[in-house]
């Protein structure tokens, strides 16, 4: 059984096809993450996942249930944590916690407990009994995610979770949600507009664009697809330089090979195994290497190779249809 | 038994953010407490009016159960106000997706807006009974304030069903406003059934201010007006609380499971 699945699954706002015949499927305890630019669809697509939404037509499961005809199950085992920090300021930190707790049925027993282990993962036991205004936004976060936990749900959506946040806090969450993921070994689904933040959280990731999926992969077999890993070896003796070249010829992983000055560039589609024989070559010969670099395509190259713009194009671009299609929906 | 625990966690939470926010109970307390004043003593002159349909004391006596209604409609029916912040800062959202019913979020916030509204209605009476209006006994006050809860109760179903319908703040204000002034003026609050023209008190009494303020009255006063018994009000406020659980449930399950 799958943990999520969809099929055909499509959601329109007046003559705006917010999500358009998305298929996916995600596995138990897998990290999956939809990257693509803000009105893409996929917080339409979560707002579906966990009840929100009534998608047009279409099939989504969750956890086995459909989304539609058995809600109340869906949400008994799901947890939500959406993009807006959506802790009450008023309540201190615990109080949040005590609150999310019974909205989720945790036993009276057991929700100190729950409540005490949730706020160690997150590190914000010293400040669990001060009003969340003193918070910062990193810590509100933290404590809006700890919420989404404390009822340990089988399938945890994440909806943009560093959106608005510094790149250390940023960083620090990251690390928290990676800290989570292993513990309770849940599946994940993340939403983000952040290439970074994909590539450093997901087993898969899904590219969504206009409504549509563009491609499902693991980022590093995304970035493979794209093309090769680029390897830099700088070797200042001429003849030597000369020599390796001949026998790097040789090397089958090695797709090409130029040359400029005292620098040979390799492009090889695993970049790792290449550096592994060009060293044991160069030992064998040798030869000294003065310097050595790897550059590894990044996901923006995977973005823009499937849907032929930049991701952060999206706001000139996407600004005027979407920003109606966003006023449309709020005012329905 | 599900339904009472999920209910008492929105009302555990909203009467949390009520402590928290208790600047706003003194500033609210002013209005009506300027009422009471001004008016009670602007219209001291009207005693001879009341005497003729059966009252002895002062007009202030006379009307102090009126604010003292007044409060009460007016804490209830803004009092739906945060579901409007709630829906557009996620809370709505975090309670929709967790398994509790969408009819224990209206009920958990009804039932604390009626308690915090007779709380409201309380600290008025105690400033009517500070400016010199009396209280044939002490004990009526525990059914008053059984009265001003259950009022209460069906008046925050108006505001809890308007503030889920309505998407913006403007809306709800001009709903609310466009309500709660009239109700009150629809109603014996400041002048008895009698003196109004027949078809104003034909429509008074359609209005459940009416027997609530009315039943109020009697307790403080011990006049039955207008040949409307106790019994017949506490039937009305009955089947008024009643009719707006109802109503309120349906409606805002309605409309919280439409996009915001």
């Amino acid at each position: 059984m799958y943990s999520i699945e969809t099929k055909s699954l499509s959601k329109t706002f007046g003559n705006v096809k917010a999500v358009d015949d998305i298929s996916f499927t995600v596995d138990s305890g897998e990290f999956f993450g939809f990257l693509g630019p803000n009105g893409a669809g996929k917080s339409t697509t979560m707002m579906i996942l966990t009840t929100l939404l009534k998608p047009t037509s279409g099939l989504a499961l969750v956890s086995g249930y459909n989304v539609v005809t058995q809600a109340k199950k869906v949400r008994q085992n799901i947890g939500y944590v959406q993009q807006e920090t959506t802790v009450d300021e008023y309540l201190t930190g615990r109080e949040n916690l005590i609150l999310q707790a019974r909205l989720n049925h945790i036993s009276s027993d057991q929700i100190n407990k729950r409540i005490d282990d949730v706020l160690n993962l997150i590190e914000l036991s010293d400040k669990q009994n001060e009003p969340v205004v003193t918070y910062s936004g990193g810590m509100r976060k933290r404590l809006d995610i700890a919420g989404g936990l404390l009822h340990h749900p089988k399938v945890l959506f994440l909806d943009e979770p560093t959106v608005g946040l510094d790149i250390q806090t940023r960083r620090k969450i990251w690390e928290y949600i990676k800290k989570i993921h292993t513990e309770f070994g849940m599946t994940i689904f993340l939403t983000t507009h952040y290439m970074e933040e994909a590539d450093q959280l997901c087993d898969r990731i899904g590219i969504i664009d206009y409504g549509k999926i563009q491609v499902i992969d693991s980022p590093k077999n995304m970035k493979n697809s794209v093309g090769n890993e680029i390897l830099t070896l700088q070797i200042k003796d001429v003849d030597s330089r000369k020599s390796l070249i001949s026998k790097l010829e040789k090397i089958q992983s090695i797709s090409k090979i130029t040359s400029d000055d005292d620098k040979i560039t390799l492009f090889a589609p695993s970049g790792s195994d290449t550096i592994a024989e060009v060293f044991q070559l160069s030992s064998n010969l040798d030869i000294k290497i003065d310097t050595l670099s790897l550059k590894q395509p990044t996901l923006d190259d995977v973005f823009i190779s499937y849907t032929g713009h930049e991701i952060r194009d999206e706001d000139s671009r996407f600004n005027r249809k979407h920003e109606h299609a966003k006023m449309k929906r709020l005012r329905a | 038994m599900t339904l009472i625990f999920d209910t008492y966690t929105i009302f555990w939470r909203e009467l949390k953010r009520y402590k928290k926010s208790r600047s706003g109970v003194l500033i609210r307390l002013i209005q009506p407490a300027i009422w009471i004043v001004v008016i009670g003593n602007t219209f001291a002159g009207t005693q001879p009016l009341i005497q003729s349909v059966g009252f002895e004391g002062q007009y202030i006596e006379f009307m102090a159960p009126g604010v003292i209604i007044l409060t009460a409609i007016f804490t209830s029916i803004f009092g739906g106000v945060n579901t409007l912040w709630d829906r557009r800062y996620g809370f709505m959202n975090k309670a929709l997706t967790s398994p509790i019913s969408r009819s224990a979020i209206a009920l958990g916030k009804m039932l604390a807006i009626s308690l915090i509204a007779a709380l409201q209605a309380s600290l008025i009476l105690g400033i009517a009974l500070a400016i010199g209006v009396s209280f044939p006994n002490p004990l009526v006050f525990a059914p008053i304030m059984v009265i001003v809860i259950l009022f209460s109760l069906g008046f925050s179903g108006i505001s809890v069903m308007v503030a889920a319908t309505a998407k913006s703040q403007e809306t709800f204000w001009g709903i609310i406003n466009f309500l709660g002034m009239p109700l009150f003026m629809l109603s014996p609050a400041l002048f008895p059934l009698e003196l109004l023209p027949d078809w104003l008190a034909s429509i008074a009494k359609l209005n459940p201010v009416t027997y609530t303020v009315l039943l109020v009255r009697g307790l403080m006063t011990g006049v039955t007006e207008s040949g409307i018994s106790a019994l017949l009000s506490i039937g009305v406020i009955c089947a008024f609380v009643v009719v707006m659980i109802g109503l309120a449930s349906y409606v805002f399950t309605r409309e919280v499971n439409k996009p915001f």
